[in-house]
């Protein structure tokens, strides 16, 4: 399966489905103990987006993009148990998602310069499916380059190579 | 943090009544000691235990604001 895989096409979520989703996110927010509860920000496609706000978000979820990262995965490993169809959660906190995305589209935009001045290879480190998403997204309208991944997950890397 | 782990856990599950957290204090860490059915064993482990790694990591994340350092052991 590709990581630019188009998911624009799949359908949005049903309004059963969706309170299904937020309330698993009340449920986990509240079990946490902690000052934080989810906000939908946006529907697109199968994809919630949904954000933790509360006072107690940039000191736990908000710093570590690995933390929120395992959260969502396991938060939609729960919702395929509950839904029928295929709905999944994108989680941020502290906006942490917008300013990973805009470091990664930075990197990839250097990444691909020195790329095309070498006419080398350049690897990236491992990076889970969504950020190696960001990458080839980044670079999939450079003519003089071309993106691919190599290697299985959890250690799955981008590869940006001179066409 | 009890209640956390215990509540994804239980919903990761297909028997949520054999799940068992014990949460057992030492002087610098707390462990939280997860039991489920034997059949449900592979549901809170996963593929090269990705999903014990993040019970593991969320509740890092969860025990930050108390300091406190926490492990996950899933017990078969």
């Amino acid at each position: 399966m590709s990581d630019a895989q188009d998911r624009e096409g799949a359908q949005t979520p049903s309004p059963e489905d969706q309170r299904i989703a937020m309330q698993l996110m009340e449920e986990v927010c509240a079990a946490t103990g902690q000052r934080v509860r989810p906000v939908l920000r946006a529907v697109q496609g199968n994809y919630l987006h949904i954000e933790l706000v509360g006072e107690d978000v940039r000191a736990t979820w908000g710093r570590m993009g690995q933390a929120l990262d395992a959260l969502q995965l396991l938060c939609n490993l729960i919702l395929a148990r509950r839904v029928t169809t295929d709905v999944r959660l994108v989680l941020d906190a502290n906006n942490y998602r917008e300013r990973r995305a805009e470091v990664l589209t930075q990197r990839a935009l250097e990444l691909a310069r020195e790329v095309k001045e070498r006419q080398e290879e350049a690897e990236l480190e491992p990076l889970p499916p969504h950020e190696r998403r960001i990458i080839h997204t980044a670079l999939i309208n450079d003519p003089e380059v071309r993106t691919y991944s190599e290697g299985e997950e959890p250690d799955r890397r981008v590869i940006i190579s001179p066409r | 943090m009890q209640s956390l782990i215990e509540y994804l856990v239980k919903a990761l599950v297909d028997e949520p009544d054999q799940v068992n957290v014990t949460e057992v204090a030492q002087e610098e860490a707390t462990t939280y000691e997860v039991r489920v059915a034997p059949g449900d064993l592979g549901k809170v482990i996963g593929k090269q235990g990705r999903i014990a790694n993040a019970l593991r990591t969320v509740a890092k994340a969860a025990a930050m604001k108390h300091k406190r350092k926490v492990y996950v052991e899933i017990i078969a």
